[in-house]
């Protein structure tokens, strides 16, 4: 089988999420992707962990373990001459680079659109920030609680119970990051098929916030209805939240009546259960502070799994709330062949998440663990580059590499 | 100029609520014809939800707002697929397409007739993408999947919230977009094999481990570590302050006021010096308690007071602009009404205004990146159900007299 990207070769300057799942996604499909970092200090995700014994170790972040597979590991000081004469040569060989450079930064070190089309006007260069490159914000600095907050995502999320104080609630882990990352992807995708077709270069720019705001899928009450939704509103159907049982919580979610009857059911028909106060969705929800504490207790009594199971099997949608214990364990994934081991030379041996899909005629392939710093310099160097031993042993004396 | 990367690519959208018809979608921002196949005896349940123009309820053939939303440049054709007649119009319109996308639960396609292997024999290379719930394999298969449950299932809901309170879903449906900007990169990969090789395919995929992308680093750090994450609220084990703060209230809704938050991130040391600076608070800068990122997680509560202090006296705007100009990673939580009049999103023209022909001109988001070639844009709204249902057939190549007769024998509902 060939791979939907063979022969596409990414050069990616990426720190953190955004520009490095990017890349990675594209190398996942194939395309041989050259990752590009700071000499000594390396990609900021290196310090970011989860590490082991919660101390720091720039080869056993998971962060940067994870997001940075088959890729080919170099180190370049761009604030050099010398390392900025390097990048020109790297340039001039690749077909797509992703980068997350800070828009003022860029620059600062040569590498705006302008500058790298002159070098290789058939490249696609894919450029990610948090606000866009020329907007009024364009030097703001970000995190994803900054992102998820620009694009609309946060203010409506929280607490739930009418409770004011509790600010607005981020979600875990760092979403609006990824799926800038995945924007990013799916744009660059469409620039290689757009070059493939023209034999012309691309500049695509992807703003996190303005991926957030696509992603928002209320956004629309605004245009609309001229409200504003905030988090102080009740669900407007009951039940639908988590719950605690036996060995875990479980997303309870019965909104349909047939969904509801079916878990009446399930909880052997307990007369409260079928009080006309509760007997349809508008009564159970105007009721549910009553209804809440009965339903929470039943549902304590359950095993996690085997409710989750048995309402799956009456198509109520009930779920597990996932663990990454459980995750790893679960026969689901297991029997779908999900995680992929992969070994590194320190980290060692560790299951990751594998393919986000599973292809027939052209493959997902998570080959090799994330390089450690500057781990293919000589090769890198010596192949592409034509450069001799004795060339890059210099570059690593001056630092440059 | 340019042409769309997908110019002259036609995707059959058999979507179903968010996922499908988000990636599909994003293949019309890249200049994909995309046709949804939609059947006015079971309308798409995110037509039939708000918010609707003015609040007042429209009917399913016009769509709410969360329909009209991530529907935008797509064409559809109205079809019953269990009359035999309609399913031939499907399989003939599919015939003359690249790829069928679809998020129905596993089973559903084969079901209807309109498998891999049904398909194959209309269109040798013709791609089948399926992004049900957990996938076309495994013991869960079967699950109905939502969302939130998506979610739960992902490890999301666990790890969000706060400490001693019970978990929380992850606000809006972050899995359903998520699951669906995958998706439309799995049929860009595949369509792109199929450019070079001539070859389709069948393309299994699942929400689930779409969305579980977004956990790979806690699912190695949970290896490396043997420790599960924690739910921290707002907070962050590697930078402190990392929070939300109130703000001083302002207007909303006319005459309402509004709770407002900013949103801060400070990372590292001398950041946190710096914000001791704008908030005209030297002492705090030298003040043990906060020196270190150890001493600040510490002393969280105590640090979250102070500045929460200071931030309530001001604007969300007042304080962005502070700390940005000293490099804080700092923003005002923004409302939907925020993000419509933000001055960055309003100068790069994400949104886009549209006149749709049931609720009128409005303006919508628009595509999400930019491209300096390829002229992509939205070039159309969410279509009413059906609306190009003639205008389809007579690009099949049906006459007046059959679409006629597909309409009196209730092919076409």
């Amino acid at each position: 089988m060939t791979s939907a990207l063979a022969g596409i070769r990414v050069l990616e300057i990426g720190e953190m999420i955004t520009a490095p799942y990017a890349a990675k996604m594209l190398g996942d499909m194939g395309a041989d992707v050259i990752k590009l970092e700071r000499p000594q200090a390396g990609d900021r995700a290196r310090r970011m962990g989860p590490f082991p014994m919660e101390e720091a170790d720039p080869e056993r972040s998971g962060l940067f373990l994870y997001l940075n597979t088959n890729k080919w590991g170099i180190t370049l000081d761009l604030a050099t001459d010398q390392g900025r004469e390097i990048l020109d040569g790297l340039l001039k060989s690749v077909d797509v680079l992703v980068h997350n450079i800070h828009p003022p930064e860029m620059g600062r070190i040569g590498l705006t659109y302008a500058a790298v089309r002159k070098i290789n006007p058939s490249v696609v260069m894919t450029s990610i920030s948090p606000f866009g490159l020329d907007g009024p914000y364009r030097d703001y600095v970000a995190e994803d609680l900054t992102t998820w907050n620009a694009g609309g995502a946060g203010y409506t999320n929280g607490s739930g119970d009418g409770d004011p104080d509790m600010p607005p609630l981020r979600p875990f882990g760092s979403p609006s990051s990824y799926a800038g990352g995945a924007h990013a992807a799916i744009a660059t995708m469409g620039a290689i098929m757009g070059r493939d077709v023209s034999g012309e270069g691309e500049h695509v720019e992807v703003a996190v916030q303005a991926v957030v705001a696509a992603m928002a899928g209320n956004i629309m009450a605004w245009p609309y209805t001229g409200k504003v939704q905030t988090r102080l509103v009740h669900n407007l159907t009951q039940p639908l939240e988590a719950m605690e049982a036996k060995g875990g919580w479980i997303w309870i979610q019965a909104l349909e009546e047939h969904q509801w009857q079916k878990f009446v059911e399930l909880m052997g028909t307990p007369a409260w259960a079928t009080k006309p106060e509760y007997s349809n969705k508008i009564e159970r929800t105007a009721n549910w502070a009553q209804l809440r504490p009965l339903v929470w207790e039943w549902v304590s009594r359950q095993d996690v799994l085997d409710l989750c199971l048995r309402a799956q099997a009456s198509r109520v949608p009930f779920a597990p709330l996932s663990t990454m214990k459980t995750l790893l364990e679960s026969a689901h994934l297991d029997e779908r062949k999900f995680f992929v081991a992969l070994d590194h030379p320190v980290a060692g041996h560790l299951n990751y998440p594998g393919a986000l899909a599973k292809f027939t005629a052209c493959p997902w392939n998570a080959l090799d663990a994330a390089p450690t710093l500057g781990q293919h310099n000589e090769t890198v160097y010596r192949d592409l580059l034509k450069l001799s031993s004795h060339e890059i042993a210099d570059l690593h004396l001056a630092g440059v590499i | 100029m340019a042409a769309k990367p997908l110019a002259g690519t036609r995707i059959v959208d058999l979507g179903w609520v968010w996922s499908g018809p988000y990636a599909c979608m994003m293949l019309a921002h890249l200049g994909a014809d995309v046709i949804r196949i939609e059947s006015s005896l079971r309308p798409c349940l995110l037509r039939t939800l708000p918010p609707w123009p003015g609040g007042v309820p429209g009917s399913a053939s016009a769509g709410g707002g969360t329909f009209t939303n991530n529907n935008l440049g797509k064409r559809s054709i109205s079809l019953d697929l269990k009359n035999r007649d309609g399913l031939q119009v499907a399989r003939r319109l599919i015939a003359s397409s690249d790829a069928v996308v679809n998020n129905y639960a596993a089973g559903v396609i084969e079901r209807l007739g309109l498998g891999y292997k049904d398909l194959r024999k209309l269109k040798d290379d013709i791609i089948l993408v399926c992004l049900s719930g957990m996938g076309d394999t495994g013991p869960y298969r079967e699950f109905v999947a939502y969302g939130q449950g998506q979610a739960a299932m992902s490890g999301f809901t666990r790890f969000t919230g706060v400490p001693g309170r019970p978990p929380k879903t992850a606000g809006f449906v972050l899995a359903d977009p998520v699951a669906g900007a995958h998706g439309a990169f799995a049929v860009l990969a595949a369509l792109r094999h199929k450019r070079k090789t001539g070859q389709g395919q069948f393309v299994d995929m699942s929400q689930w481990e779409a969305t579980l992308q977004m956990v790979g680093d806690s699912v190695l750090g949970y290896q490396l570590s043997g420790k599960e994450p924690e739910p921290l609220g707002n907070r962050h084990l590697r930078m402190s302050p990392h929070g939300l703060f109130r703000c001083r209230d302002a207007e909303g809704e006319p005459g309402k006021t509004l709770d407002v938050w900013v949103s801060i991130a400070v990372a590292g040391d001398s950041q946190w010096r710096r914000l001791c600076e704008a908030m005209d608070a030297q002492n705090l800068a030298s003040d043990t308690r906060f020196g270190t990122l150890q001493a600040r997680k510490a002393n969280e509560a105590e640090l979250e007071g102070i500045i929460g202090a200071w931030t309530r006296q001001k604007s969300a705007r007042e304080v962005t602009e502070r700390l940005q100009a000293l490099g804080i990673a700092t923003f005002p939580s923004s409302t939907h009404k925020d993000v419509y009049e933000d001055r960055n999103l309003r100068e790069s023209n994400f949104f886009v205004d549209l006149t749709h022909p049931a609720h009128g001109r409005h303006p919508y988001p628009g595509v999400p990146w930019r491209m300096n070639g390829a002229p992509v844009s939205v070039d159309r709204p969410a279509p009413t159900l059906g609306q190009h249902t003639e205008e389809i057939l007579d690009e099949l190549g049906y006459s007046t007299r059959e679409i006629e007769h597909l309409q009196s024998i209730g092919a076409l509902k």
